[in-house]
């Protein structure tokens, strides 16, 4: 089997599964719709940029916290229902299973980033325009990619833990202050800013901002198509650690007999 | 763990909302504002969250019916470990004004300690009441985790945590009046600037009040619910 | 470009311990060893059975020789392939079916069940739905293929699993308690399935505690206990290891705990095994006495009310039961 038809059946069975049930993507894009609300909020009646920068950021969140769910609930019901076994018993690497996974997440996350946005218009009437769609879309895409690849090394430490949940909601908070998705990463105190350039979603978000606003001067200032390039770097390297980090993990599992606990 | 998030989520939880401030300057609030309501709503995820767990992971592990079958009284039952969430409650926002204090440099020279430790414990009593109230929503309901999502996060939207009540469109401020962690922001704002018991007194009886009466709404439900789910037979589905 | 290797599975010493904490605040680690030395193999085309009661070691053994669990000590080989070494190599080529409740997607299709499972296995996409079809035929949910699998009944989940199991067109099958939980009838189907598999030249190692089953379908069966196999042979050779034995059956009501434990303390009886529950009640009693141990059974019993006896040729699970006593 080669890895596309592995991450395919994934990412469709992921898919499958949230269609049968579609409510239980609320509670993923519960806390970022409100955050955004809070957001728009302090943002008043200002122009349209900064109300772009609340949905924007909102948006990133829901994609976020739909992909840690995705990664690290998941798993765990996999657990519950006894699938995880069979799965490993598969020749598949479970690195191309959980990136399916992860990506489908990711993009339903994107529902969010819609709610959202219907919420401003519709709710704040912001007016929202984006100077450049095409290379906003490209960043859109490549921030995904990179998210589900970090999806990935986090779903490593969840195989090996059985309190997954608790897990998901502690990382949540960390990464939506650290990715600046809602303020530039310059506000956070400068001993956090490497972190925050570590996250891969963090150059994403600088991107999609070069390619809405035509003033905008970015982060680093080096510009849009040098965030492209370490989106696309970070993906790649995201995925190298998870590949690595699933082969000690499975083995782990195997040796400690971890598979079907509860 | 559970120390991960004591320590961590309170201080993220509240950086986010300051650094956005920071960012955005807007009219209507300040930090210190910010930095006082986000230290008292931390305890949400301990009272709310925590709570409403309670039966749904007792649904989840099959506890429930033996739980319904013994003659103990059961709301009392459940009580018992909400008390457990209380002190969980009380714990996170005494980090979290921490944080307020020594992170987001909020001036608390003035401020009645007392008044405060008060404020915090009422709080917390009236939010758990509330807590148990969406509690019984969970025995019923598979959605009850949709539900304790929603206000977990509301608080930070109505509850005056990160701006004035009074901003909020009119249509949606009764609502903030049923919560009890309003009147606590309120009062704790308060207590920091100096108020002290006999002033905050008003202020603390509505948010008991509000406690209560969801304690006697949470125990309605609980008793309705428990005799359509005996009815219905949903106690096992999860 | 390799030739097949002389057995399908060949097992050394393998051994697989647990360790379990006990205790909240001054942790005392406990190690319970699940397997202890088990060595043994099984030919191609060969239908081989674990027998063995429940906490006998026979998941554990199965779990490691599918790769799922690595053993503390030992080595096996799958279809030539080190367990612990040659881990997809093995995957690739073995059908898993562990049967029961779980482990199979509840809120899709039976259908969308066997497809993920055929992507995941590699199964090439232009036999990939031929496959499906072909397999729902033969477990006989061709009907209710597209139905949600929370809809099915307990045997037709088993028959998912099996479907499942065979989805990469497996050499060697493992099956983990294939029957249990079933009705008769579901119990009955599989089992007939599990001979034609047989018959296609398929290799299969499967696990069972029931004694009749063992009996019917394998052609070599090693019985497991504690952990260790105390035997390993064909079931009519296993029963010969009884031959000297007979049994006395009685049937009765009125026996209770105290008269069986009388009857164990008996010079001649080897085993006493009874069903007391119910109205109508079973005492099994092997002795080499034959008939001439009646009278004693009938002083011995004789305050209760005893219906009929009769002297039975020893079965398999006699032979069992000495062996695991």
């Amino acid at each position: 089997m080669t890895k596309y038809q592995t991450f395919w059946a994934s990412f469709r069975m992921s898919m499958l599964n949230f269609f049968v049930d579609p409510q239980w993507i609320i509670p993923n894009i519960i806390a970022p719709f409100i955050y955004t609300a809070v957001a728009l909020m302090f943002f008043g009646n200002v122009s349209s940029s900064l109300a772009l920068y609340a949905v924007l950021g909102g948006g990133m969140m829901g994609m976020w916290g739909n992909t840690l769910y995705g990664a690290g609930f998941a798993l765990a019901q996999e657990r519950w229902t006894g699938t995880l076994e069979y799965v490993l018993g598969t020749p598949s690497r479970l690195v191309w299973i959980v990136a399916g996974r992860s990506s489908s997440s990711a993009l339903l996350g994107l529902v969010n980033a819609l709610a959202v946005l219907l919420v401003a218009l519709i709710g704040y009437g912001a007016q929202l325009g984006i100077a450049n769609p095409l290379a906003f879309l490209l960043a859109l895409v490549l921030t995904l990619a990179s998210l589900s690849a970090l999806g990935v090394v986090f779903c490593s430490a969840f195989l090996l833990t059985r309190s997954a949940q608790v897990m998901t909601n502690g990382l949540e908070m960390p990464i939506y202050v650290a990715s600046g998705s809602m303020f530039p990463i310059a506000l956070l105190p400068f001993w956090s800013q490497p972190m925050a350039l570590a996250l891969g979603p963090t150059w994403g978000i600088d991107a999609m901002r070069y390619a809405a606003y035509t003033t905008y001067t970015g982060m680093t200032g080096f510009g849009y198509w040098f965030n492209i390039l370490v989106l696309f770097l970070s993906t790649i390297i995201y995925l190298t650690i998870g590949f690595g980090l699933f082969i000690v993990v499975e083995r782990k599992v195997r040796r400690d007999a971890t598979l079907e606990e509860y | 763990m559970w120390l991960v998030q004591l320590l961590v989520m309170p201080l993220f939880e509240m950086a986010f909302f300051v650094y956005l401030a920071t960012f955005v300057s807007p009219t209507i609030t300040s930090i210190p504002f910010i930095a006082v309501g986000n230290a008292m709503q931390v305890s949400a995820s301990a009272s709310i969250f925590a709570v409403c767990n309670l039966t749904s992971e007792e649904k989840w592990q099959g506890t429930l019916i033996p739980l319904i079958a013994t003659p103990a009284n059961r709301f009392p039952l459940f009580l018992g470990r909400a008390v457990y969430q209380i002190f969980n409650g009380m714990a996170t926002i005494t980090v979290g004004f921490f944080y307020a204090k020594y992170v987001f440099g909020v001036d608390m020279s003035r401020a009645d300690f007392l008044a405060l430790a008060v404020v915090i414990l009422i709080t917390c009593l009236a939010m758990t009441g509330f807590g148990l109230m969406l509690g019984s929503l969970g025995l019923f309901l598979r959605t009850a985790m949709i539900i304790a999502n929603i206000f977990l996060f509301i608080g930070l939207l109505v509850c005056g945590v990160n701006f004035p009540v009074t901003d909020l469109p009119v249509w949606l401020q009764p609502f903030s009046y049923a919560i009890p962690m309003t009147y606590g922001t309120m009062a704790a704002r308060a207590a920091v600037q100096g108020a002290n018991l006999m002033m905050l007194t008003p202020v603390l009886l509505q948010e008991i009040a509000t406690g209560i009466g969801s304690i006697l709404v949470g125990y309605a439900l609980f008793i309705g619910f428990e005799i359509l789910a005996r009815k219905r037979g949903t106690l096992e589905e999860f | 470009m390799s030739e097949r290797p002389e057995k399908a599975i060949v097992a050394s010493e393998l051994r697989r311990a647990y360790t379990t904490t006990k205790g909240v605040f001054r942790k005392k680690h406990i190690t319970v060893e699940a397997v202890k030395g088990i060595s043994f193999d099984v030919d191609h085309g060969e239908l081989f059975g674990l027998l063995g009661p429940n906490g006998a070691g026979k998941t554990t053994t199965i779990k490691m020789l599918t790769t799922l669990l690595i053993p503390t000590s030992g080595t096996a080989k799958v279809l030539g392939f080190d367990i612990v070494k040659d881990v997809m190599n093995i995957r690739r080529r073995i059908g898993i079916i562990f049967g029961g409740e779980r482990g199979l997607y509840y809120r899709v299709s039976g259908r969308e069940n066997l497809r993920y499972f055929a992507d995941l296995y590699g199964v090439p996409i232009s036999k990939r739905d031929k496959r499906i079809s072909d397999l729902l035929d033969m477990v006989g949910l061709a009907d209710r293929a597209d139905h949600r699998v929370e809809g099915y009944s307990r045997g037709m989940k088993q028959r998912l699993h099996i479907a499942k199991g065979l989805i990469n067109d497996p050499q060697l099958i493992f099956m983990d308690e294939p029957t249990i939980g079933l009705d008769p009838e579901a119990a009955r189907e599989t089992r007939a399935m599990i001979k034609g598999l047989v018959e296609k030249g398929k290799t299969i190692l499967l696990t069972t505690h029931y004694m009749f089953e063992a009996d019917e379908l394998c052609q070599r069966i090693g019985v497991i206990s504690s952990g260790n196999i105390v035997a390993l042979d064909s079931p009519s050779e296993l029963k010969r290891f009884v031959k000297d034995i007979t049994v006395v059956e009685v049937e009765a009501f009125g026996v209770a705990d105290t008269d069986l434990a009388v009857l164990r303390r008996q010079p001649d009886v080897t085993t006493v095994n009874a069903d007391l529950e119910g109205e109508r009640q079973t005492v099994r009693i092997q002795t080499p006495k034959g008939s001439e141990f009646i009278p004693v059974v009938t002083k011995l019993l004789s305050k209760a009310k005893i219906l009929d006896v009769r002297i039975k040729e020893p079965t398999l699970e006699d032979a069992y039961l000495k062996l695991v006593a």
